[in-house]
């Protein structure tokens, strides 16, 4: 049999240290992009090529950075859904799906109602409307979960795919609400002008983005110094303990699916009175709500920090997403890399977590009597 | 109606089991040990395009398959490792696994897109047998994976009922800590048991690939087959015959949408035919949700918790 | 029996290849984040005795016992086994060696069979599992010590003194001669006890070894051949035990100074009746867990609840605190109804509860001491932690708990300050003024010094006239403080008695569920 003469100890940290709190997330990503590199080099690709353009097309110009700051107005709407639902352990992993359904909701509101109202009350209606429309898709596996505790994490996926075929059919569909009736090319019917903001100057920058900031800050509150934010915090460390307690912990699960579903939904309106105007079925092919769940993830849940990791991510997506144009890498880089930023920040969570060492496996039982 | 047709799609029902059947196998050795890898899609997607990749520059399957079922263990490792050995959140682990993955497949799938496989895995024949009305396109007109998976399916409940390493494992997924005091290595149960399930989910991408697509679809070519697959282990509670019936169910309502497409029935609008298969797992993995549903208590006691040996 | 015993008392040379040490430990050290667990401590015992590890809680007789069966590796020292140096790398080497120990928390997968159980981790065993074959071989070991057991029974149907058996056969299957037994007697009733002393001197008979750990002085003293104490990871005595030894020597050396255990019971009149249970029945999935429950406790009185556990005494406590719905009957908490109104109603009236589970359940781990505080309290739509802030760090300073302020994590609270803390909260009252405590097991786990604190406190409170609901699996600790006793068998009330006049032998006969008599 084979013996491997090392142990690893793990030795869990009496106080997390402040610093490795912002070490281990900055490393994981370094990791990820050195791990990058090294697949690049091997299929044939520059990388320190790729990484400067990804840079520069994510940060380092006026159009990089606004369109940086512009998806992660999206980004950091599907990370808050998933972190606020993560953190009371409830994976809500169909913010994609939700998104889909937000956009269908606030189109629907855009075109049905756009002529009677004016964009002042248009707008915050069509953000409802989405809103609305992905708390309704998360409604089956919220009541089932807090019901009878079926898992929400293949549930809400499911309901993913249910919804990129409805997003399909609404746009593929000829005489659909959604289609535009004057084309004969399928593609989304656009909302009315007081659905639609304006952007900031020349970038795609939209004031949507400061919505998403304030929604960050709100439900940080929430979480940190209201009863439900203490009940969902009891909930996710306990759930005996809110038993005991008398916190319905059922009633609870619902509301914080609900809001998670309607924060993705929130992310789908955001681009109907934003960049988008009308459902754009390509949407499918994009994974906003996928990349909310990592946006979380590197911000562990934190409220205040998505808006730090949103705003990273985006600008990696983006730099990823030109990459094609001035480098022909593929893009699917962008995604691989998020993917592996993800699981180098899981296990740089460990050193945060605990002192790791190793140790050789015969010494540990003769160290002191040979000395 | 074209009765022809209707046999046929029972035998692609069988057919597109067959990676149900594999990345659900590979799922439930992988939960029996006690680890929850959520990352079976990415691991389909990535070993599918390897699988292609191989097959195309040796102008072997064979060598597509092995190297597809190598390239699923490994992807497993990296969840392994990362929930057994770094102890991290088992579900958020498997989601990187999803995204790593499906970034990875079209990224080496860039230069397969438009390419069709050239060499394909082909049907057994078995002579005048496949040549029985009905009964002979079904059972007999299928290519040696899909006996294989069946096989193994079959194998795989005698080795976890009744051998040896079979009972280490119903122990590790349910009470690790007994396990480590006989001084079995937790560890290494688990590690082991999520890479041979990873190369398993790795086989059925594989041959989802050589066997059904012609070509590479990105992330179409598996589209959700590998969430189906974690809901059918539930499905069957964890027990892998069972895995053969729920596979063949659901291989019937993926391939509905063809048929009826093919029998010119138009009623049911094509997008409802494109999300039965989710619809009718999501209804399956409620009803079986319902209070003291007895399959749920075939769930893994440890599932997806690592394992911290007390140590105060 | 009684003759082979009475030499062996006399002194291990009447065993064979006289004085023959089966295994030893010589200055083992053992550290953990904090604690020396273990400062070179030595060990010995030979074939055929039952060697006693005595100590409190924490004294590092667990540790000192995993070291010996491979399960931890000691820092410092070795291991002798027949006189020649071994070094255990896991429990696995442990019983290549013929070590084997028996947790105190058993190491059994509920959901398999006797003999699968007792068969997982064995060596030798084939490829294919041939059941008929494995479960004669596993009845056959069992019998001839015996120990009847059932092969093909669940072990999850088991109650707790056969799935010891369960775990003692696996041991001897796996050829175990040195048995390791972790706090044996802890989850068994006194007629369980006998039977397990009886299978105990059938080993040794066989030439077994016996490492017996406790802290229980009265079983010491009767089953040991000699007896080791530790106290603070230190060996503070190596004294012969039965019938020579001296159980107040054995108390001094463990605790390390003279102790009176057995807290005072205060005498005084009791007031009216605050709780008042009628006819309480519960059944969960069509199965009876409490049947026809009724007593009262009155104001100032202490009323304790023995039984093994498992016999419903978590389901009666979590009934009374409103967690659980009774199928039939009624719960009246100071004349006010508090049946199906749920927790927050039950405490509005005076109800305080502590379960058992006291981080996980009592307070949540990850919050801090002032956040657990208003876990039971009337809390705002947005909670307001500044007014109550100063009030947590009064009970801080009450309760005499040790920590760095209210905004100390529950989960950094040792066992003792843990629960000091959980009965500040509840005694403090919260959304009512505290008129009847439920607590369940308050001092398992605890140190000596803890233990007698967490009693002081239940006296004073019952001195001060609040009711008290005693709900223990330690019958010393039940029959020591209560007022009265009620014995809980199988979900009914089979024996009351009161506290002064409780006889052992009766209590642990209706706990047995030998005897319905007392009511």
């Amino acid at each position: 049999m084979l013996r491997i003469p090392f142990r690893v100890v793990f030795e869990q940290r009496g106080e997390t240290a402040r610093r490795l709190s912002l070490l281990v997330p900055l490393a994981s990503v370094l990791a990820a992009l050195f791990f990058g590199a090294l697949f690049l080099l091997a299929t044939g690709y520059s990388p320190i090529d790729t990484y400067i353009n990804m840079f520069r097309d994510g940060f380092a110009s006026f159009n990089g950075i606004t369109d940086t700051l512009a998806l992660s107005t999206v980004l950091i709407c599907t990370g808050i859904s998933a972190a606020f639902a993560f953190q009371m352990n409830l994976y809500n992993i169909g913010g994609e799906g939700q998104l889909y359904l937000g956009l269908i909701g606030g189109a629907w509101a855009g075109i049905a109602l756009g002529d009677h109202l004016p964009t002042l009350l248009m707008v915050p209606v069509v953000l409802l409307c989405g809103a609305f429309a992905g708390a309704a898709w998360i409604f089956v596996p919220a009541f089932v979960r807090s019901r009878l505790g079926t898992s929400e994490i293949v549930s809400t996926l499911l309901l993913t795919y249910i919804g990129a075929s409805l997003i399909k059919h609404v746009i593929y569909t000829p005489g659909s609400f959604f289609r535009n009736p004057n084309t004969s090319f399928p593609q989304g019917r656009l909302v009315a002008d007081s659905a639609s903001l304006d952007s900031f100057g020349s970038s795609r920058l939209y004031p949507t983005f400061f919505v998403a900031l304030v929604i960050a800050g709100a439900l940080y509150w929430v979480v940190k110094r209201t009863e439900f934010g203490y009940r969902i915090n009891v909930i996710a460390d306990s759930p005996k303990a809110a038993y005991y307690a008398g916190i319905h912990a059922n009633r609870t699960t619902m509301w914080v699916m609900l809001i998670s579903g309607a924060l993705s939904g929130l992310a789908g309106a955001m681009l109907i009175v934003g960049p988008y105007g009308k459902i754009e079925p390509s949407i499918i092919t994009l994974g906003y709500g996928y990349a909310g769940i990592v946006v979380a993830a590197l911000a562990r849940n934190n409220l205040g920090l998505i808006i730090v990791s949103g705003i990273l991510f985006s600008g990696l997506k983006v730099g990823g997403n030109n990459l094609q144009v001035t480098t022909d890498t593929p893009i699917h880089i962008g995604v691989m890399l998020q993917g592996a930023i993800l699981l180098f920040a899981l296990g740089g969570e460990a050193f945060r977590r605990y002192h790791i060492h190793v140790v050789r496996v015969h010494d540990v039982s003769t160290k002191k009597v040979a000395a | 109606m074209n009765e022809n047709i209707w046999i046929l799609m029972s035998g692609d029902a069988i057919a597109i089991a067959t990676t149900l059947i594999l990345a659900a196998l590979g799922a439930l050795f992988t939960e029996r040990s006690g680890v929850l890898n959520l990352g079976i899609e990415g691991i389909l997607l990535t070993s599918a395009i390897s699988s292609f990749l191989a097959a195309d520059a040796s102008g072997s399957v064979w060598l597509g398959l092995i190297v597809g079922s190598l390239i699923g263990a490994l992807l497993a490792s990296i969840h392994a490792v990362l929930s057994v050995v770094f102890r991290a959140n088992q579900i958020v682990a498997g989601l990187a696994l999803v995204i790593f993955g499906t970034g990875l497949a079209n990224f080496l799938g860039k230069p397969a897109e438009g390419k069709t496989v050239t060499t394909v895995i082909k049907p057994i024949s078995f002579g005048p047998l496949s040549d029985i009305p009905v009964i002979g396109p079904i059972v007999f007109g299928q290519d040696i994976i899909t006996y294989l998976a069946i096989a193994l399916a079959i194998v795989a409940s005698r080795y976890l009922f009744s051998t040896r390493p079979g009972l280490e494992l119903r122990a590790t997924g349910d009470d690790p800590a007994t396990v480590d005091a006989q001084g079995l290595s937790v560890a290494r149960i688990r590690i082991r048991y999520t890479m041979i399930g990873g190369s398993l989910v790795g086989l059925g991408g594989s041959w989802l690939m050589l066997a059904q697509s012609a070509g590479w679809h990105q992330a179409a070519t598996t589209n959700g087959l590998g969430w189906i697959a974690l809901a059918l282990v539930v499905f069957a509670g964890w027990r892998p015959m069972r895995i053969i019936f729920g596979a063949v169910l659901f291989g019937f309502t993926l391939q509905l949408p063809f048929t009826l497409q093919a029998e010119q029935i138009t009623f049911i609008p094509s997008a409802f035919l494109e999300m039965l298969p989710y619809l009718a797992t999501l209804i399956a993995l409620i009803a079986l949700s319902r209070p003291g549903s007895r399959n749920l208590l075939g769930a893994p006691r440890a599932l997806g918790t690592p394992f911290v040996r007390d140590e105060r | 029996m009684s003759n082979t015993s009475h030499e062996v008392a006399q002194g291990p040379h009447h065993n064979s290849g006289a004085a023959s040490t089966a295994l030893s430990a010589h200055s083992i050290d053992k550290k953990f984040p904090g604690v020396l667990a273990n400062d070179s401590v030595d060990f010995d015992v030979r074939a055929g005795e039952v060697h006693t590890l005595l100590g409190e809680n924490g004294a590092g007789k667990s540790t000192l016992a995993a070291v010996l069966c491979g399960l931890y590796q000691p820092d410092a020292g070795y291991l002798m086994r027949n006189g020649k140096r071994i070094s255990l790398s896991s429990p696995r080497a442990g019983l290549q060696h013929g070590i084997a120990m028996v947790h105190q928390h058993f190491r059994l997968v509920e959901r398999f069979t006797v003999s699968e159980n007792v068969i997982l981790g064995s060596r030798d065993l084939p490829f294919r599992l041939n059941r008929r074959e494995l479960n004669e071989k596993v009845a056959a070991v069992a019998e001839s010590y015996g120990l009847p057991i059932d092969p093909d029974a669940t072990v999850g149907d088991l109650s707790v003194g056969q799935r010891q058996r369960v775990e003692i056969v696996k041991a001897l299957y796996q050829g175990a001669e040195i048995l390791l037994l972790d706090e044996p007697t802890a989850v068994l009733v006194p007629s369980e006890v006998e039977k397990l002393f009886e299978n105990v001197h059938a080993m040794t008979a066989a030439g077994k070894s016996i490492v017996f750990i406790s802290h229980k002085l009265g079983e010491v003293v009767e089953i040991s051949d000699r007896v080791t104490v530790l106290r603070n990871g230190r060996v503070t005595g190596h004294v012969p035990g039965r019938g020579t030894a001296d159980t107040k020597e054995l108390a001094r050396l463990m605790v390390g100074r003279d102790i009176e255990l057995n807290a005072q019971r205060a005498t005084h009149a009791t007031g009216h009746e605050v709780l008042q249970i009628r006819n309480l029945s519960l059944s969960v999935n069509d199965v009876s867990v409490l049947t026809d429950i009724s007593f009262n406790v009155h104001a100032g009185e202490m009323v304790g609840i023995a039984g093994v556990a498992g016999n419903g005494q978590r389901e009666l406590a979590d009934t009374i605190a409103g967690l659980i719905s009774p199928t039939s009957g009624s719960v009246t908490i100071s004349g006010s109804m508090t049946t199906d109104r749920g927790p927050v109603q039950a405490r509005e009236v005076g109800l305080a509860y502590v379960p058992e589970d006291r981080l996980g359940m009592g307070l949540v781990p990850s919050m801090s001491i002032l956040d657990n505080l208003l876990l039971t309290r009337d809390r705002q739509v947005v909670v307001d932690r500044i007014s109550v802030r100063p009030e947590a760090a009064r009970l801080i300073e009450q309760f005499e708990i040790k920590a760095n302020g209210p905004d100390h994590l529950a989960r950094k609270l040792s066992g003792g300050n843990a629960q000091k803390g959980l009965l500040a909260r509840e005694l403090s009252g919260g959304r009512g003024a505290t008129k009847l405590l439920v607590v369940c097991s308050p001092t398992r786990g605890l140190d000596v010094g803890a233990i007698e604190t967490v009693r002081r406190l239940l006296n004073d409170a019952r001195s001060s006239g609040q009711a008290i609901l005693l709900i223990s699996e330690d019958l010393d600790e039940v029959l020591s403080l209560s007022d009265r006793v009620l014995v809980l068998y199988r979900g009914a009330v089979v024996h009351e008695t009161a506290g002064e006049t409780a006889q052992l032998s009766q209590v642990g006969a209706a706990m047995a569920g030998l005897s319905g008599g007392g009511r």
